[in-house]
């Protein structure tokens, strides 16, 4: 249940080369495995851990919290475009040879959910120049304390493109659900959206990837859980604080901005 | 046997000698005012080339004590005989260049008459032009001289030589001069000076005047560098034909080649892209290569653990404890030491842009390499290391294209020449010819290496003339 705390912290291992005895490698606390095919985890490398020991850090300001953000955020697109289909294209090189390479295929755009998720549409840009990126508000209904859409602005021809769904902290993965499920009744296909986010929590990631069997998840790193108040521990705070307010990052988040979703059945 | 390790017994020794570790030095002696400098500076402006340059013993002057500082404003101090110069550092510093080495130069200044503190630097010349009046005195230079020169002129003719200069260009007054001339200058030329001369190869009588005698020394100069091109070429091809017998060695990494990247390598190589796009899509792939394999990534990290230096490499991250923001705590890692970047010119300078977007403050020195389009033997015209880099703990190479791997051996041995060791070395290339690759690492087999993308032998380079526009 996506409501009880999970307390299995994540494992910590010597980050490095296989074949390296564990004693020479830096130990540091890695992402937790998952066995869902349509969950990626972003290789866990030192230089990976790094980035994210950086945000994570509450003594890091926040001109430091973006750049080190945006970095991982690129890596994110990165790997997310790896999923979508290419078609083999030759050319002849500048030097008169021929390369038998490829050619993207597909439109594509972005979906950030307001407002962290806006917070990676500069990352996703600088790999993907002049993307489209629709929009999705969600709030929390006051009366029922569900997910409610309040806002939504999203191409026209969404239906024809592949989604780069953003949101950077995939808690219980309220939001993201609802935003899916937006999706889809305009008619995008789940087997066209690619959700990425930064860090995932076990029960979020595992409710959506049974709950949305096609759709593919990017995350840099599944966290060890979520504590009572369905913040994701360790975490990193509220991330869109962090990236466009606090001017320096101390103490506790007042805000929480994710909201939970009702617990997904299988269906029979 | 058990005493012969492995590794020296089967591999056998490749190495790379760049041009300037076979320096020429010529020397050139002669009389004070008889015109040294002047054929010195004809022979250089004749052959026009940035590896000949002008070593002046002036520079090597010892610094004076108070009383003698005294001794020389009153005009009584001896310049002229072989004591007033530090032969031991002059020797030194010629056995250090002839060994490929950077030197440091003293700066000499003649107002205080003693060594300044700041040095100028002095690296790969492959012609050194040695002038000093006692050019040939010591039998330690005589040894390492190529040729050896000895201008002479009437000794009127030096006397009014050097009043002229020392009154416009040292401020000095006519008395003084003439004090000196007849107490040191003088005397120091019948017992120092004229020995040298038969033990000179030429002898160039009226200096400046004589262009026959200067074309001649030209015309040697150019026959020594043109036997070292020859060789240094030659040394290219034979390193060539040993490193084609091997495989390619796994310190070198190649990107796997995702949907993504044959993508963005094909639109890099179809002619018909637009600039603006070959400038984004390049942009592109080149941060690929410099965040996800630069020296933090695993892969790298495997290499680095073959390589000696484990110590070292151990320094690149450390654990790191942190506290989130709700006061959980992580267990992270840092980064330890500097990275910094050298630009092999002007084909590195397109990484650049990518550098920054991971290390914006990225320290970053530039070395300009041009192959000759002749001889097409690679060629050090430029160089600007940044300070200390030898104590950064990761030195980012670039260039964004490497075919017979020159230009990358003379870079890389640069590094080593100012105290980068191999094992700290990362040269990033977009694409690169798997016989030149082969080549840099079967001599320099500690360096790492990230490519792109292999491509075939011999592509001449193009990714520069479309990422810049000419």
């Amino acid at each position: 249940m996506a409501s009880k705390p999970e307390s299995a912290p994540s494992p910590a291992q010597g980050v490095g080369p296989m074949y390296r005895p564990d004693g020479e490698k830096p130990t540091a606390t890695v992402s937790k495995a998952v066995s869902y095919e349509n969950v990626h985890v972003l290789p866990q490398t030192p230089q990976l851990i790094a980035l994210l020991t950086m945000i994570r850090d509450k003594r890091t300001a926040r001109a430091d919290f973006i750049f080190y953000s945006n970095r991982i955020i690129r890596l994110l697109v990165e790997e997310g475009l790896n999923h979508l289909p290419v078609v083999e294209q030759s050319v002849t090189t500048p030097v008169g040879r021929a390369y038998l390479g490829v050619k993207f295929e597909g439109k594509i755009c972005g979906v950030s959910i307001m407002r962290a998720g806006e917070a990676m549409e500069q990352g996703l840009r600088d790999c993907c120049r002049s993307v489209r990126i629709g929009k999705i508000l969600i709030q929390r209904d006051e009366e029922t304390c569900m997910p409610k859409l309040f806002y939504d602005k999203l191409p026209a021809d969404i239906t024809e493109r592949w989604v780069l769904l953003l949101d950077p902290m995939f808690a219980t993965g309220g939001s993201a659900t609802l935003a899916v499920e937006t999706l889809k009744e305009r008619g995008v296909p789940e087997h066209r959206i690619l959700f990425l986010n930064l860090i995932a929590s076990p029960s979020g990631v595992a409710e959506f990837a049974e709950r949305f069997p096609k759709l593919r998840v990017v995350t840099a790193f599944v966290d060890q859980g979520l504590d009572e108040k369905k913040y994701i521990i360790p975490g990193l705070g509220d991330f869109g604080d962090r990236y466009y307010t606090l001017a320096f990052s101390m103490g506790a988040v007042t805000d929480h901005l994710d909201i939970e979703f009702p617990p997904y059945k299988s269906p029979g | 046997m058990e005493s012969i390790s492995p590794f020296v017994s089967t591999s056998p020794a490749v190495r790379y000698a760049p041009p300037w570790q076979d320096l020429s030095i010529i020397g050139i002696a002669g009389s004070s005012g008889s015109g040294k400098t002047s054929v010195a500076m004809e022979i250089v402006k004749s052959l026009n080339l940035p590896w000949v340059v002008i070593l002046v013993m002036d520079s090597f002057y010892k610094t004076l004590s108070s009383e003698e500082h005294h001794k020389a404003h009153a005009n009584e101090y001896d310049f002229d005989c072989p004591d007033s110069i530090d032969f031991d550092l002059l020797v030194q510093t010629l056995r250090d260049l002839k060994k490929g080495k950077k030197a440091n130069i003293p700066v000499y200044s003649f107002a205080d008459h003693q060594r300044q503190s700041t040095t100028t630097t002095l690296y790969s010349p492959r012609v050194i032009i040695l002038e000093g009046i006692l050019a040939l005195h010591d039998p330690r230079i005589v040894e390492m001289l190529d040729v050896k020169i000895f201008v002479e002129a009437d000794m009127d003719v030096c006397l009014g030589r050097r009043v002229l200069r020392d009154v416009r260009e040292r401020g000095r007054d006519i008395e003084g001069i003439i004090k000196q001339w007849f107490a040191f200058v003088k005397p120091s030329y019948t017992r120092y000076v004229e020995p040298q001369r038969p033990i000179s190869d030429i002898i160039i009588p009226r200096g400046i005047e004589n262009k026959t005698a200067i074309d001649m020394v030209v015309k040697h100069i150019q026959r020594k560098l043109q036997d070292k091109s020859d060789k240094h070429t030659e040394e290219l091809n034979k390193l060539g034909l040993i490193a084609a017998k091997v495989e390619l060695p796994s310190n070198v990494h190649v990107l796997p080649a995702t949907p993504q990247l044959i993508g963005m390598n094909t639109i890099l190589q179809n002619p018909a892209t637009e600039q603006e796009d070959f400038i984004f899509y390049f942009d592109r792939l080149a941060s690929i290569l410099i965040e996800k394999y630069d020296f933090h990534t695993p892969e790298l990290y495997i290499i680095l653990t073959n390589t000696v230096a484990r110590a070292l490499d151990m320094t690149l991250y450390v654990s790191a404890n942190v506290e989130t923001p709700q006061g959980n705590p992580y267990m992270g890692l840092h980064p330890k030491g500097t990275v910094s970047a050298v630009a092999i010119l002007r084909g590195g300078s397109c990484i650049e842009t990518a550098l920054k977007r991971s290390i914006p403050d990225c320290v970053t020195g530039r070395v300009l390499i041009q192959t000759n389009e002749c001889s097409g033997e690679p060629e050090l015209h430029y160089l600007k290391l940044p300070p200390q880099l030898e104590e950064h703990a990761t030195v980012i190479l670039m260039d964004s294209q490497m075919s017979s791997g020159g230009a990358a051996l003379m870079a890389v041995r640069v590094l080593l020449d100012h105290g980068v060791k191999q094992d700290r070395i990362v040269f990033v290339t977009c694409a690169a010819g798997e016989l030149g690759l082969k080549r840099l690492t079967a001599v320099f087999p500690e360096i790492h290496v990230i490519v792109g993308r292999i491509e075939e032998e011999g592509e001449p380079r193009w990714i520069e003339k479309r990422y810049f526009g000419c």
